[in-house]
């Protein structure tokens, strides 16, 4: 009775320490901040629902998402809300942080949606050393000021918002692209997205 | 047998592997759950149905793991399970190599470690041999095992 005793206790200590274990990270979790300047918003503010995505413009399966998203906002037209966050994942992707940049500052002559089409349909094209060269073709198509577009991607802000960004992305603990937050609740990737978001979005307008 | 391997190495052995399980168990439990489906999605080698039921359930398997090693509960059977999950773990790497899919992210130790797939495997193996460490050196007077039994008598129960 007694070895039963001791038996339980143990497994039961077991127990405990994987629930305390499991809260003491848990509280690691930090809030985030789903606002974005508003070149970066599209849809009305007081839409009912609102799709928080963070996002990567070299990360192949963000491109993937694209088009069910473009979609998802075409059927619910003035019904929905869509924040961008940059989520650069710097330790695969060269030069993502030099894509968010430019797209932040074609946003700052009104273009980021633009740009950021031009990023995603020519993926393909631009992650290499000639970055410098379609980056401004994209500019230039899109009639931005170079002059103005050029000295605002050396402005220090511009990183500074990135990180912001990323920062608000590791605290809502992304650790993949694309992650769509809607109505705060979580979804990884295009398929996540497809499958699972779109009905959820539906649903969340039904309310 | 046994006695080939010094009691401290034993301790040390099971104390190291409990400490990566509960890290990574801990970490991926309290994380998004849709992040870690997402890692053993891209694994390939689980039905779509049970990858999310999985990636609730791994991690807390991995806790209750790693800490009946670390405090020396069912010490033989927590050595045989971490040995067993490291091993499919290691089998599960190198299928994907073999298929010649890549992962955003071994799913390891959650977000926060990012190991490239020969690393992984590396490490995988190391777990695997520091497990049969830790069941090779079972009982130990350091354990809630030797506790709940009334005591280390240093034998091995005729188990062995």
């Amino acid at each position: 009775m007694d070895r039963l005793i001791r038996l339980l206790a143990s497994a039961s200590l077991v127990l405990i320490a994987s629930v305390a274990s499991f809260y003491v990270a848990r509280g690691q979790r930090k809030p985030f901040s789903a606002v974005a300047p508003a070149y970066r918003s599209q849809g009305p503010e007081d839409a009912k629902v609102t799709i928080v995505e963070f996002s990567d413009f070299e990360c192949p399966a963000c491109r993937v998402a694209e088009p069910p998203m473009r979609a998802l906002l075409k059927l619910y037209d003035g019904k929905v809300r869509l924040v961008f966050k940059h989520f650069p994942l710097e330790r695969m992707h060269f030069w993502a942080r030099r894509s968010a940049i430019a797209a932040e500052c074609a946003g700052k002559q009104g273009k980021f949606w633009e740009y950021h089409h031009e990023l995603y349909d020519h993926q393909e094209e631009w992650p290499n050393d000639k970055f410098e060269e379609r980056a401004a073709g994209y500019a230039k198509k899109l009639k931005l000021d170079a002059a103005a577009w050029d000295a605002c991607r050396k402005d220090p802000a511009m990183d500074a918002a990135v990180n912001a960004d990323v920062k608000d992305g590791e605290n809502a603990w992304v650790g993949s692209t694309p992650t769509f937050f809607i109505n705060g609740k979580r979804f990884v990737g295009a398929r996540d997205l497809a499958e699972r978001g779109s009905p959820f979005v539906e649903k969340e307008l039904k309310k | 047998m046994s006695k080939a391997i010094p009691p401290s190495a034993g301790v040390a052995a099971r104390v190291i592997v409990g400490a990566v399980l509960v890290y990574a168990g801990a970490v991926k439990a309290a994380g998004p759950s849709e992040e870690f489906a997402l890692v053993i999605g891209s694994y390939d080698v689980l039905p779509r149905e049970m990858v999310r039921t999985m990636a609730v359930f791994l991690p807390w398997i991995e806790l209750v793991i790693g800490w009946a090693l670390i405090l020396g509960v069912q010490l033989r059977v927590a050595a045989v399970a971490s040995g067993a999950l490291f091993t499919g773990f290691l089998a599960a790497l190198i299928m994907v190599q073999l298929k010649g899919i890549e992962l955003p992210n071994c799913g390891c130790l959650g977000d926060a470690v990012h190991f490239t797939p020969l690393q992984a495997c590396v490490f995988d193996s190391c777990l695997v041999a520091l497990s049969w460490i830790s069941w090779k050196s079972a009982p130990h007077a350091l354990s809630l095992d030797s506790w709940a039994e009334g005591g280390y008598t240093g034998h091995t129960h005729g188990k062995r």
